[in-house]
């Protein structure tokens, strides 16, 4: 590993393909329930996109695609770390507000709670390797 | 759709994925046997999509086709693009990248087994 301070090298090869896995189907998702049947629960499906373009930004970011890779990489991540603490509580309190679940809904309930973990192991990694740095 | 080719299929990627973590805990990166095992299970996922795209151009009924077809295909892709982005690297976080591969391959057949069913 001749760049140490490389967010795509060692183990962020293998965060940045989970975040991969979750750009692809939050997006792939999103855009099938936007095709079909974007009148039933306009607003969950549309956070559903935000949620997949966010999950884009961050792997982009993280893989160091892109000029500001690393201000990429924190601005999704810390947006994605806000989104899935907002819509969560908000699905917590109130689960009539989205009819259908999105990936942030109940903290990623539906996806095995890793939409909850995932910011936090970003900021790890991006934390970690700007420690390298100095 | 065929029960034994995708209980083969969950069996494999997660004997993948275990294979992978003992690597992974041994601090090796990927090898051509992981990568030939990942190859053997790219075979079933393919075989799994041709058949299953064959049943809903013909008369099975499937509760959403699209879902379906796409699963199916996005089970396809992710084998290849992990190994590449895995043998990119020879560490021991880029094996770890074939843990995340197999277990979402085997979570996709599952999706596939629970929307044929």
């Amino acid at each position: 590993m001749a760049e140490g301070t490389s967010t795509r090298s060692g183990l962020g090869r293998a965060l940045i393909a989970v975040y991969a896995v979750f750009a692809l189907s939050a997006t792939a998702r999103s855009g099938v329930q936007l095709a079909t049947k974007a009148s039933e629960a306009p607003v969950a499906y549309t956070l559903s996109a935000v949620a997949g373009l966010v999950y884009i930004a961050a792997t982009l970011g993280l893989a160091e695609v892109g000029p500001a890779p690393r201000r990429l990489a924190w601005a999704a991540v810390l947006f994605e770390l806000v989104g899935v603490l907002t819509v969560g509580t908000l699905t917590v309190l109130d689960p009539a507000l989205f009819p259908d679940a999105t990936v942030w809904s109940a903290y990623g309930q539906g996806y095995g709670y890793l939409p909850l973990v995932l910011p936090f192991l970003g900021l790890a990694w991006l934390l970690h390797t700007r420690d390298r740095v100095s | 759709m065929i029960e034994p080719l995708q209980t083969s299929l969950l069996v494999a990627s997660l004997l993948l994925a275990v294979v992978a973590g003992v690597y992974v805990a041994l601090d090796r990166g990927p090898d051509n046997a992981v990568v030939a095992l990942a190859g053997l299970l790219e075979l079933g996922v393919i075989a799994q999509a041709v058949i299953g795209i064959a049943q809903v151009a013909g008369d099975d009924d499937v509760a959403s086709p699209v879902t379906f077809v796409g699963y199916l295909l996005a089970a396809v892709l992710v084998l290849p693009l992990g190994v590449l982005w895995s043998l990119a690297e020879r560490s021991r976080g880029a094996t770890a990248v074939l843990i995340v591969a197999a277990v979402t391959v085997a979570f996709l057949v599952l999706r596939v087994v629970q929307l044929h069913g």
